[in-house]
């Protein structure tokens, strides 16, 4: 694999991860100062293990100039890189601030700059060490219908392939030669361990030039944007992630955006092969943590069963096949009095969870709870980092002749509704060209109105919400359960309209 | 004095809950027993009783355990299982009407996974018409695909119905899942014929030792690159049979990735009942071993001790 990928280098023209950095570029100083003392040093002993070596040149003794004198240097340059290793080891051992790793890295040991893959890799550092840093966009990489491979792609057989194969190396090559005549970049795949996904950081460098010193000047004209966008591929799953626009909680420009949008084209070509082309489709779902883009476009099993479904998909409703016990679990409870509410309990979750069984005076709180239960099932619960932070809905039912029922509970389901501004950017909720037609043909009138509900677990609490009774958790609609599983939808008939989308995404 | 007392003490306790919690599984299976006697309904409805409340507590208690063993013996039985469901959502189609169809997935006497399809009927002019509501089946299963072959949909300008085939979906939809668990117990079992580690699952322990970066897959580097990590010796060099050093798999083992440790990588691809169809091996300066690709073909059960076999 190696030798193929460097003579192919050259040609492309990435930018190569050994390109250095100086130490007081913008995107090495706002990266490395973010990060924390743990992580810096984890990151050095990487940096210097025998495989990356190559990328990551510290300023060793030999590297030393004779002429210049270098009495005014803070750090003496190590002789080796094992005695390198040996006090990023000591500075691990005992405690300290974070600002003097950073000093020690930028000014001591890499003071001749920081390279590119250095400065990714501390980047995905941060990120992983902050799951919540970047906003991520789910998309799905289809393959485009063609009318003569469409009932061959619908086909199941005995060696047939429904999902887009990912080649790292393939990958790279095609990408990089969709992106190199635009602009030049730095890519790094990487597997990350403890979770199953594939991550991709670009690094966008809008130059015509790959060199090191055109890498290392900072436009002083061009606008503070982020530089880097990151791809995430869940394993054995049609789904792209892609990083909002945002670097780390800042905004980004229009210029970067466009460049952005390019890298963002480039990855589903990357992906074709001749007739078999993707193409990236939204699947209306936005979140920030990576944990929620696992349980609601992973790989596993709770994709399509979220809300009040995710019974199915963790075991508490399906019990083993050989479980034969219908009396109550030894650990669950402690004393025998309780035994028949549990059972009567389980019932109820299995299947029937709006009928609840209430027996004699069962207090109020108790019923809104078991309410709660059958609605929510084991989701929407805090702290289980699965939160949404953002949930928007257009109502698209035509306005009522008389004010009924439903409308008033809606009001009352409005915890925060916010005011959109409609002079903003286009949103994904606006009505298409086609549904205000279908709308005008059936001559009925529907507002514009559009409910957002925002926190940090927005699903949460709305279970909450219903614990309290603020919102009557039998007459809710099942979107607000969030088992349509997405983030921006339109609601018709108190359900999200799921026009032309996939079974369960 | 005070703390070994107490230390006494806390251990009896200890040891007191433990009892308790043994004790307690042995009444759940003891009351499971008898409550699965046979005719015991009967026989409680004729004995005479002081307090009919009891026997008729007991009379439920008896039903619930008999249903409970009725379904298990179906699931176990028959692997494909329909239930109904009734959907909360006040604004539900069809009333909220579900059916649920339940798969159980053994492996090795071992019931390992349990998946739900559920399905309605969306379409008022289509009674019968049963689409694909919620599920938990993985993506790398093509349910998609075997829902547009055997439940297709009714179109908005056709009249007549397509014709369903529920049984098939699922008979299909069943096979796809088994083939899928049995491949990556395959796959786990050529682990260890290779002496290696079982693969990493989410541990925590792991996440806390282990830098949460894996492999960077795009960094074609120095000569050394197979010497890896530090803390495995060097292998290169030594005289000696080649050893694997890694096998693995993607998500829905359809493709096999061999490593030896001489920097030799080879890749192969399995089909969906468990044949290893072709495979390319190359070493490290990227020529091909043929005779190693020959010998990788065959049931992927066996593939390690092919490719050992010298």
């Amino acid at each position: 694999m190696a030798p193929q990928a460097k003579l192919s280098v050259p040609t492309i023209g990435n930018l190569p991860h050994a390109h250095r950095l100086p130490v007081t570029h913008r995107e090495v100083v706002r990266t490395f100062s973010k990060l924390s003392r743990q992580s810096l040093l984890s990151l050095a002993q990487q940096w210097l293990s025998r495989k990356t070596r190559d990328f990551c040149r510290p300023y060793l003794y030999a590297d030393q100039d004779p002429d210049l004198g270098d009495d005014d240097a803070q750090f003496d340059p190590a002789h080796s890189y094992e005695e390198l290793q040996e006090i990023y080891k000591e500075l691990g051992l005992r405690k300290g601030g974070r600002k003097e790793v950073v000093d020690r890295m930028l000014e001591g040991d890499w003071r001749n700059g920081i390279s590119m893959y250095q400065l990714a890799t501390a980047e995905i550092q941060y990120l992983l060490d902050h799951p919540g840093a970047l906003r991520w966009n789910a998309k799905r990489l289809a393959k485009i219908q063609h009318s003569k491979t469409r009932v061959k792609d619908m086909e199941v057989t005995n060696d047939s392939e429904h999902l887009p194969r990912f080649q790292a190396q393939t990958f790279m090559a095609n990408l990089a030669r969709e992106l190199s005549p635009l602009m030049k970049g730095h890519y790094l795949i990487i597997r990350i361990k403890t979770m199953p996904l594939t991550l991709l950081r670009v690094y966008i460098h809008d130059s015509p030039y790959g060199t090191e010193s055109s890498v290392a000047t900072t436009d002083t004209h061009a606008p503070d944007g982020a530089k880097s966008v990151f791809f995430v591929w869940p394993d054995g799953s049609p789904f792209v992630y892609v990083s909002v626009a945002t670097h780390m909680g800042q905004v980004v420009g229009e210029e970067a955006r466009h460049l952005r949008d390019i890298v963002l084209h480039a990855i589903p070509k990357a992906f074709s092969r001749p007739s078999s082309r993707y193409e990236l489709q939204n699947t209306n779902f936005t979140a920030r943590t990576l944990q929620a883009l696992l349980t609601f476009r992973g790989p596993g099993k709770s994709n399509a069963a979220a809300g009040g479904w995710s019974i199915f998909a963790d075991n508490s409703f399906s019990q083993n096949a050989l479980d034969f016990l219908t009396a109550p679990r030894p650990v669950e409870t402690g004393n025998g009095a309780s035994k028949e509410e549990p059972s009567s309990e389980n019932k109820a979750g299995k299947g029937h969870p709006k009928r609840i069984l209430v027996q004699g005076e069962t207090p109020e709180v108790k019923r809104r709870k078991e309410i709660a239960e059958g609605r929510f099932g084991t989701s929407a619960k805090e702290n289980d980092g699965q939160g949404i932070e953002r949930f928007e809905v257009r109502i698209d039912d035509p306005f009522p002749a008389i004010f009924n029922n439903g409308v008033r509970q809606e009001d009352a389901a409005l915890a925060q509704p916010s005011k959109r501004g409609r002079k903003g950017r286009p949103s994904l909720l606006d009505r298409s060209l086609e549904e205000i037609a279908e709308s005008q043909r059936d001559d009925t009138w529907a507002p514009d109105v559009r409910v957002t509900f925002q926190g940090s677990h927005v699903f949460a609490g709305i279970r909450q919400l219903v614990e309290q009774g603020v919102i009557d958790g039998e007459k809710m609609p099942g979107w607000m359960t969030g088992e349509a599983a997405v983030t921006v939808g339109a609601v018709k008939h108190g359900r999200i309209r799921t026009k032309g989308s996939v079974p369960g995404v | 004095m005070a703390t070994m007392e107490m230390e006494d003490i806390d251990n009896q306790i200890r040891d007191l809950r433990t009892r308790i919690s043994h004790l307690q599984a042995h009444r759940a299976n003891l009351t499971t027993a008898l409550l699965s006697a046979p005719h015991l309904p009967t026989r409680l409805q004729q004995r005479p009783v002081s307090k009919p409340i009891h026997a008729k507590k007991a009379l439920k208690a008896v039903q619930k355990q008999q249903a409970r063993n009725v379904k298990n013996i179906y699931r176990a039985c028959a692997g494909v299982t329909a239930y109904k469901v009734k959907d909360p959502d006040p604004n539900a189609v069809d009333g909220g009407n579900i059916l649920g169809v339940r798969i159980e997935v053994e492996i090795d006497g071992h019931f390992v996974e349990t998946y739900h399809v559920l399905l309605h009927r969306p379409n008022p002019k289509n009674k019968i018409g049963l689409k694909v509501h919620k599920h938990t089946i993985p993506t790398c299963i093509p349910l998609l695909q075997l829902a547009k072959t055997h439940l297709p949909q009714m179109t908005r300008d056709s009249s007549t119905m397509p014709e369903q085939n529920i049984t098939k979906f699922a008979q299909k939809l069943r096979k796809e899942l088994v083939s899928w668990h049995l491949r990556r117990t395959a796959i786990g079992q050529l682990r260890v014929e290779a002496g290696l580690p079982a693969p990493v699952s989410n541990k925590e322990e792991e996440t806390k030792t282990a830098p949460a970066m894996g492999k960077v897959l795009n960094a074609f580097i120095s000569d050394d690159e197979d010497e890896s990590d530090e803390d495995e010796p060097r292998r290169r060099g030594r005289a000696g049979p080649n050893k694997i050093v890694d096998i693995e798999a993607d998500e829905s083992v359809r493709e096999i990735t061999v490593t030896w440790s001489n920097g030799r990588a080879g890749r192969m691809v399995v089909t969906k009942d468990g044949e290893v169809e072709r495979g390319v091996v190359r070493t490290v300066d990227g020529t091909r071993v043929t005779e190693m690709e020959r010998k990788a073909v065959g049931r992927i059960e066996g593939l390690v001790a092919r490719l050992m076999g010298n």
